[in-house]
């Protein structure tokens, strides 16, 4: 399972990396891809995440989800 | 989806408007700081100037630095530490200074504090300029689609929102107009260009029952298109989502630096500390701040975090552009050790498209019996021999076949009217023993033609040759001259008999064939390859070949328009031309040599300027001036990619 989140905020290179230790963090995600020229971060993950805990992630490294598709 | 401001501009306007407050105020104090300095003129009281420093930076630090400074604090807080948190420090530390001005004997920094904000917002602004641009190409791509379609609803004609249309609505494209969605052509012809999803400049011919594909324009005349596709099923969407994912897609090289930025801002926060107790103990406290602000303000973990992805994101929207699809990242570093390229035959050294060229009865059989009977036993298979034989004769009635087989890689075998016939190359003659002896010069010649040849038989009689080929496609010669003069060895692989693929690897002038392989098979052809100690990449069509292009060190996917597994491959290419082979190597290399030049540049300047700081010599204002600039550098390097010829 893929899912797509748009984060407000990211603007430099440790900021992505921020965000990605953060979701890291999240035992069921297996895979992060996340680029600070889209903004976005991808995650891949066996089983369904909830929206909202991506979103707590993105919030414990200081930063707001915009969309999460 | 909101088109109407992209996040890049508004970072830009946002980044514009403070850079434009900053300095109205920054000037003022740097006139203020300077000018008594200069002239050694003592106009104001100098508690009366510190307080009109401490008021006029308030503003530049506080109100248009806030976000930065939120942000930069917030992680003392949560230990996610970012840029800001270097800046925010810095800053406030330096503005504080004012303050304990009146207290204690020491240097004033806070007129140095506004300045160094402004220039970081400066640099800030430069830096997403240069990064829109470097993602110019890419959000094209996203603002290709069309927004609305005209579509037929009973027999009226009405405009609806792209979003609104349905699989099977009707739509109609007047010329000039971009076709919707993907769908296939009902009704009407004209040609279409397509220049935007292949790179290919000329427009295809399209007409009824082709396939078209969204987002591409109607040249010129009115077509009628039944929608197959829509939202994220639709090409257009499938490349986006491809090229946004590579985006954050890891490149080896990018580890260690990748490494670095992750403990980079704590580091600098404690070196900052050790520079402040060592200057305070062997120095004195003035210049132990300055130097520690200097530390803090010139560490910029962005150039090192940008170097890569920026050139990624130049490389891949330049490769988008083309047609050139950049999957993984990690292909663009691989690509530079491979040294030999295979590819596949049928559909990507040619057209993929047999044709029927000889028919040729013997032993009494009529042509039109010849025919019928390979006819009614090759309707049965989806092999696309099979398809170039019924297509070439299309008959009104076939025989009926029964205990039909197809023995893959060999031929067909069925009975019709109790007679068994077998239809296929040697190998299927030779195991059940039916003699070609009297008919080898004739296969041999048309197979030196680099025509594949079937044979019919009926038991042990044979009744008749029928050759099929493949036309080249267009370029595929220069392409693989091209690849031969950069050195690279060209081998192909095919099902094909070895004659028949010996006679077209000469016509295009590739080095080597692996012959009579069976599509199972061509992934461990590969492997044997690799195996020798060669980097390999793999050409092919992607949907026969997906084990060969993930077995490849680089798997290059080749296809006309929306016919392609875009799922695999490293690298895709939505023309079907060859010369897209040679353009991925070239611009793999060339944005691989970017990001090796950015890395370089990046760690040289941490490793140059940080010491440089902690030694006391960079005054905190050009600290700042040399942060701005390194992340600035890095990003319109990347830029200048775009001047290569790809």
């Amino acid at each position: 399972m893929k899912k797509k989140i748009v984060v407000d905020g990211m603007h430099c290179a440790s900021c992505a990396s921020n965000i990605e230790r953060s979701l890291r963090k999240i035992p069921e995600i297996e895979n992060v891809s996340i680029s600070v020229i889209t903004k976005k971060a991808i995650v891949e993950c066996e089983k369904e995440i909830s929206d909202e805990k991506l979103a707590e992630a993105v919030k414990r490294a200081g930063y707001k989800v915009t969309e999460i598709i | 989806m909101n088109h109407s401001e992209s996040p890049e501009l508004k970072e830009t306007r946002t980044w514009k408007k403070r850079l434009l407050y900053s300095w109205i105020i920054t000037i003022p104090v740097m006139v203020l700081m300077y000018l008594p300095m200069l002239f050694d003129l003592k106009i104001l009281d100098p508690k009366i100037h510190s307080v009109i420093l401490l008021v006029l930076s308030f503003p530049v630090i506080f109100i248009i630095g806030f976000s930065t400074l939120k942000s930069g604090f917030r992680g003392f807080f949560s230990f996610y530490f970012n840029m800001d948190s270097l800046i925010a420090l810095g800053t406030v530390v330096a503005y504080t200074t004012g303050i304990l001005n009146f207290f204690f004997p020491i240097q004033n920094y806070s007129g140095i504090s506004a300045m160094i904000m402004a220039i970081f917002v400066t640099g800030k602004y430069i830096e997403s300029k240069a990064r829109g641009k470097a993602g110019q190409e890419i959000r094209k791509l996203l603002e290709l689609g069309a927004k609305e379609a005209r579509v037929l609803r009973g027999k009226e004609e009405i405009t609806i929102p792209i979003s609104e249309i349905k699989i099977g609505d009707i739509m109609i494209v007047k010329p000039g107009e971009k076709i919707p969605t993907d769908g296939i052509i009902t009704k009407g012809e004209s040609s279409v260009d397509e220049s935007m999803i292949t790179g290919e400049s000329i427009p295809v011919d399209k007409t009824k029952g082709s396939n078209v594909i969204g987002a591409t324009i109607n040249q010129d005349g009115i077509l009628y298109v039944k929608a197959t596709k829509i939202g994220a099923d639709t090409f257009l969407s499938h490349i986006i989502e491809l090229v946004e994912e590579a985006q954050g897609s890891k490149i080896p090289i990018q580890k260690l630096a990748d490494k670095i930025t992750n403990i980079f801002v704590p580091s600098v926060l404690g070196l900052a500390a050790l520079t402040f107790a060592g200057w305070a103990i062997f120095g004195n406290v003035s210049s132990a701040i300055g130097n520690a602000i200097s530390v803090l303000v010139i560490s910029c973990p962005c150039a090192l975090g940008l170097a890569t992805p920026i050139a990624l994101t130049v490389g891949s929207g330049m490769g988008a552009k083309r047609g050139i699809l950049i999957r993984k990242g990690e292909a663009i570093q691989t690509m530079k050790n491979v040294k030999v390229v295979i590819f596949d035959k049928t559909g990507t050294i040619t057209k993929g498209k047999p044709e029927v060229t000889d028919i040729i009865p013997l032993e009494k059989t009529s042509e039109k019996e010849l025919i019928l009977i390979a006819s009614s036993l090759e309707k049965l298979s989806e092999h696309p021999l099979s398809k170039a034989i019924v297509n070439h004769a299309p008959l009104k009635k076939y025989e009926k076949v029964s205990k039909f087989k197809i023995l893959r890689g060999k031929g067909i075998e069925g009975t019709i009217k109790e007679k068994k016939y077998f239809i296929g190359n040697k190998k299927l003659m030779a195991e059940n023993k039916i003699s070609l002896n009297n008919y080898f010069n004739q296969i041999e010649k048309l197979e030196s033609e680099g025509k594949t040849t079937m044979i019919l038989a009926e038991s042990k009689k044979v009744l008749g040759l029928i050759a099929v080929a493949d036309s080249l496609k267009e370029d595929s010669k220069n392409a693989i001259k091209a690849l031969h003069r950069r050195g690279y060895f060209t081998i192909m692989i095919t099902g094909d008999n070895e004659k028949t693929a010996k006679a077209i690897a000469k016509k295009i002038g590739i080095k080597k064939v692996i012959a009579e392989v069976l599509p199972e098979d061509k992934s461990d052809k590969v492997k044997e390859i690799q195996e020798k100690g060669a980097f390999v990449s793999f050409v092919g069509d992607g949907i026969n070949d997906a084990p060969a292009l993930k077995q490849a060190n680089v798997g290059i996917a080749m296809g006309s328009g929306s016919d392609i597994a875009i799922e695999s491959g490293d690298i895709v290419l939505t023309k079907s031309s060859l010369r897209g082979v040679v353009q991925s190597i070239n611009l793999s290399k060339a944005t691989f040599g970017k990001i090796k030049q950015n890395l370089f540049w990046a760690f040289a300047y941490n490793v140059l300027m940080v010491p440089l700081a902690v030694a006391g010599i960079v005054h905190p204002v050009f600290a700042e001036i040399a942060m701005a600039l390194s992340s600035i550098t890095v990003v319109s390097n990347a830029n200048l990619l775009r001047r290569k010829k790809i």
